[in-house]
């Protein structure tokens, strides 16, 4: 399954590209984010633990990183495994490109399930993508603007409920091919 | 025998008894048995991958959850159960055997990998996310043509290659007659795999007695003697210590005719734990694990004179078998099915076919209403309309002329099959008349656009394979299939009547056929019957109800069992009355002498007799008791007939298939219950609708299931019913006893191909080709956008 878009970020590349690789940052805004651990310069560890309706599971992920252009763009791979709920893997490609106003993010994911989040979740990964992407998103942009002062002068706050498109993009990449797939365990 | 003119009750709409329980939510079905004291609960760790290595399993976390008894793995298990598989001789078949949990490799998403034990089931399925499997995954074959691609992964490496089943047949100089023909004709067909759709999931319950040396098994099967068999050949125990008990069944479809590995595991471990052991599945699970069925790619060519009849049909099946071939049919089930009855009421004489089985990482396919009927239907019957449409004849027309005439029978198929009887020109043209056929197509404009909508016509003219003796199971390969069903009838002491059948129930209304059988044979009223079946230690040894049996063998076998009880119940009543027992007629509770008005007995003084309640001896070397027992072995097979007369439209906007009329035109030969008839008909339509319009079972690439679940695998509901309109022709067979023929299975085989022509015909000026069903509003959409795109780019 393709999964890709786009969004301007009222960040500076250098501040989001960071952000993107601050395990501190991931963990406090991944949701139900247990740990995040930097393994090595390209690799993480992590353990969410997840909830759609009836259906709860605790996922053990790993990611890589790769293709990596500081400032500008890499690709992550990661694979879940959520026991009895089935498992996620995939990979994104995340770019970075400056433009008035901040970053432009674009990503393109292909995320493949399996087990029951694929028997019972496959229609819903969509939706559920964006509305997870959008809790995410909100919590990192929240944490961003409140930690750095962009180039420009930041637009004004986006409301409570469209937090989206304000997203970081590449954290995005991550949610999507470990997390998201995980919330439709549902 | 009595003639079956003076049936008195076979041929009334008698209500059925067991809607009185069924509509109160009085039935007990599985999940509604009281539990025995110390009961274990299962759940089972199924397989997320569609195929990959078990590298281990890491219970400790589970083991130690409070309330879990024990985690057992495959390999835990290999020395309590053989290897699984059904017995199947036929020449191009190879076995394939799987171990009831996955030992070191899971073949598909499902795939049982371990099982939990534990006091509740809330506890058991906590535990499901405590196991922890490490897999090693390997590529997977999900479809027909991946799985025989050149370079393909084999799944069953003992094979060599993906194949597990090939028959060809061949009729006389088959390439010089088909080649007499004016043209030739060929179309690929597909349908989707389907469901059964049962609305209670499958379960068991095992329950040892108190020295584990017997063991009663609840189960919601269709064919409790055929598990009994099953289940002591593979645990090794002898059938004499097992009793089946198929309680209410809520719904089988064929789903419910197979050994499940479940029911041996819960066997054995009621074995190894001296405990009683209970499972009940889910429904994504039924969804997921259940039998899977269709998956086929029909190739079908047909060679036709310029009159339309037909000089040859050459057929290539491909079917999908699944992991693992089912228990007892294997996949030579649909394929032999499919291609051996695909003639239909077709006169043609040269015959060719190709069929082969495929092994994939998908869940087992196996029995479902219908078999390979809707699927060669929906081949010959598509053929039909083309042979029409290329030469410029009526659909309706062509099939006239190809028909097996009235005066042809008894008719012998291309394959060797005896029509005995039949109505299927009448029927054809009836349906056409209750539809108004003519005036619809005189009025049909040819681009078939009528406000703003495409309406079209279809037609499908089938025959229905029913009551399959011992040598139709032979020729198709299982070689442990019995073909008969049995029963006993007692007349108990106090007069009444108790019949015991081989079959086993799922709410085809059995109770109050048989017991129409028994009292019309036996001249009592129907409430004086008692029918008891589904319990292998109450009825005598059967084949079951499947295939649409029921009927033509556990009504045949009813109808002889009372007669054979009838001659003994004349000949005690005759000493009685000092009367000729020849003369004695059975009537009103009584036996009488028809030549002596004023003489008759009750049924309860000849069973006081019979039982030695009285001061009357019997007759010199008469038994006691007062009861027969029968096997009935029906011919190979009964064919019943019928034909569908669809007219649907088509919205253009949205893709969105309406049918706007249904006629279904039903020969079952003798009819026993005209209202019980019209419900198996409206079902099996539905079901049929269901399979035609919206129903499949998709897995991508990968082998991932998609949509084990009721929002994505779409049935169809009361909204999607259009009124169907219904007329009997009753044509008895003169093969079977009672001239009954079946009647369960017929409403999906004719729906099938009747929508789907009939969506072909109103999208025909379109030139849109429909070759695939399910139709669902997007791939019809696609289609016609297609057509327009093409149509405007030639232009």
């Amino acid at each position: 399954m393709i999964l890709e878009g786009e969004t301007l970020i009222p960040a500076n590349r250098r501040i989001v590209w960071k952000a993107l690789n601050d395990p501190e940052m991931l963990r406090a805004c991944i949701p139900g984010c247990k740990s995040l651990d930097r393994q090595s310069d390209t690799d993480f560890t992590a353990s969410v633990r997840a909830a759609i309706g009836p259906i709860s599971a605790t996922f053990g992920a790993k990611i890589t990183l790769s293709e990596i252009e500081p400032d500008r763009g890499y690709t992550i791979s990661g694979e879940g495994k959520g026991g009895a709920a089935g498992f996620a893997r995939g990979k994104a490609r995340v770019d970075l490109e400056d433009e008035t106003g901040g970053t432009r993010l674009r990503y393109n994911a292909d995320v493949n399930v399996g087990g029951k989040l694929a028997q019972v979740g496959s229609r819903l990964i969509q939706g559920t993508a964006k509305k997870l992407s959008e809790e995410f998103f909100g919590c990192l942009s929240e944490k961003l603007s409140g930690a750095s002062a962009p180039d420009k002068a930041a637009p004004p706050s986006a409301p409570a409920v469209a937090p989206g498109r304000w997203l970081v993009w590449g954290a995005l990449a991550i949610v999507v091919v470990i997390v998201l797939g995980w919330w439709i365990a549902g | 025998m009595k003639a079956i003119e003076d049936f008195t009750l076979i041929g009334k709409t008698v209500l059925r008894r067991e809607d009185s329980y069924l509509m109160r939510g009085k039935a007990q079905f599985l999940d509604d048995l009281p539990e025995p004291k110390g009961l274990i609960h299962l759940a089972f760790v199924l397989s997320p991958y569609a195929c990959a290595d078990i590298l281990s399993v890491d219970a400790s976390a589970a083991k130690a959850l409070p309330g879990v008894i024990d985690v057992l793995t495959g390999k835990d298990l290999v020395g309590d159960i053989k290897t699984f598989a059904p017995v199947i001789e036929i020449e191009g078949y190879r076995d394939v055997r799987r171990p009831v949990v996955a030992v070191d490799r899971v073949n598909f998403v499902g795939e049982y990998v371990a099982v939990i034990l534990a006091e509740s089931p809330y506890v058991a399925q906590d535990a499901l996310d405590l196991v922890e499997v490490d897999y090693d995954p390997l590529p997977a074959v999900a479809g027909i043509e991946e799985a025989e691609a050149a370079g393909a992964p084999v799944i069953h490496s003992h094979l060599g290659d993906n194949h597990i089943f090939r028959a060809a047949f061949e009729t006389e100089d088959f390439d010089a007659r088909f080649a007499e023909g004016d043209l030739v004709l060929e179309e690929e067909f597909r349908n989707g795999k389907t469901a059964g759709g049962m609305i209670e999931p499958r379960g068991c319950m095992a329950w040892p007695d108190p020295v584990a040396t017997n063991f009663t098994l609840w189960t919601p099967t269709q064919i409790p003697h055929i598990v009994r068999t099953a289940i002591a050949d593979h645990l090794d125990i002898p059938e004499s210590v097992l009793r089946v008990v198929a309680p209410a069944v809520g719904g089988g479809f064929g789903t419910k005719a197979h050994v499940f590995p479940d029911e041996l595991i819960v066997v054995a471990l009621a074995r190894r734990y001296g405990r009683a052991v209970k499972w009940v599945q889910d429904r994504r699970e039924s969804l997921l694990t259940n039998m899977h069925a269709r998956g086929h790619i029909l190739h079908i060519k047909v060679s036709v004179k310029q009159d339309g009849t037909l000089c040859g049909v050459y057929l290539n099946l491909k079917t999908n078998c699944g992991a693992y071939p089912n228990h007892p049919y294997s996949p030579t089930l649909e394929a032999t099915g499919c291609a051996r009855m695909l003639p239909g009421p077709y006169r043609f004489q040269t015959y060719r076919y190709d069929v082969s089985s495929l092994i994939t990482n998908t869940c087992p396919t196996g029995a479902k209403r219908g078999t390979g009927q809707p699927s060669a239907f929906l081949a010959i019957e598509g053929m039909m309309d083309r042979i029409g449409r290329r030469l410029g004849i009526d659909p309706a027309e062509v099939r006239r002329r190809n028909t097996v005439r009235p005066e042809e029978f008894p008719y012998v198929n291309v394959v060797g099959v005896r029509y005995d009887t039949g109505s299927y020109l009448p029927s054809l043209e009836r349906g056409l008349e209750m539809i108004g056929y003519d005036a619809f197509r005189a009025a049909q404009p040819k681009d078939r656009l009528v406000n703003g909508k495409y309406r079209g016509i279809g037609i499908c003219n089938y025959t229905e394979v029913s009551g399959t003796g011992a040598p139709g199971w032979r020729v198709r390969g299982f070689a442990k299939m019995p073909g008969f069903d049995s029963s006993r009838v007692v007349v108990e002491p106090d007069g009444k009547i108790t019949v015991y059948v081989s079959q086993a129930d799922a709410g085809q209304g059995h109770y109050t056929t048989f017991a129409q059988i028994a009292a019309d044979r036996l001249g009592v009223a129907c409430e004086d019957v008692t029918v008891v079946e589904g319990d292998t230690s109450k009825t005598p040894y059967g084949t079951g109800t499947f295939a649409s049996r029921g009927s033509v063998v556990g009504g045949g076998t009813v109808i002889r069992c009372s007669e054979k009880v009838g001659v003994k119940i004349r000949r005690i009543a005759g000493y009685m009355l000092d009367a000729d027992p020849e003369r004695l007629v059975l009537k009103d509770g009584r036996v009488a002498d028809p030549e002596d008005a004023g003489r008759s007995l009750s049924l309860r003084e000849v069973a006081e007799t019979a039982y030695s309640m009285n001061n009357l001896g019997l007759p010199q070397g008469e038994e006691h008791g007062l009861e027969a027992t029968d096997y009935y072995d029906p011919p190979m097979v009964t064919m019943a007939n019928g034909t569908h007369v669809v007219q649907v439209a088509v919205d253009p906007e949205d893709g969105r298939v309406e049918i706007e009329r249904y006629a279904v035109v039903h020969d079952c030969g003798r009819v026993i219950n005209p209202r019980i008839v019209e419900g198996q008909v409206h079902g099996a339509t539905v079901q049929g609708i269901g399979e035609a319009l919206m129903e499949e079972i998709v897995y991508d690439a990968d082998g991932q299931h998609l949509n084990a679940n009721l929002l994505d695998y779409l049935m169809p509901t009361a909204m999607d019913v259009p009124e169907l309109e219904l007329d009997h022709i009753e044509t008895p067979s003169i093969d079977t006893v009672g001239g009954i023929k079946g009647a369960a299975e017929g409403g999906l085989t004719g729906a099938v191909p009747a929508i789907a022509n009939a969506v072909g015909d109103a999208l025909s000026g379109l030139g849109v080709n429909i070759t695939r069903v399910p139709l669902r509003p997007s791939s019809v959409f696609e289609q016609i956008r297609r057509a327009c795109t093409e149509k405007e780019g030639r232009a």
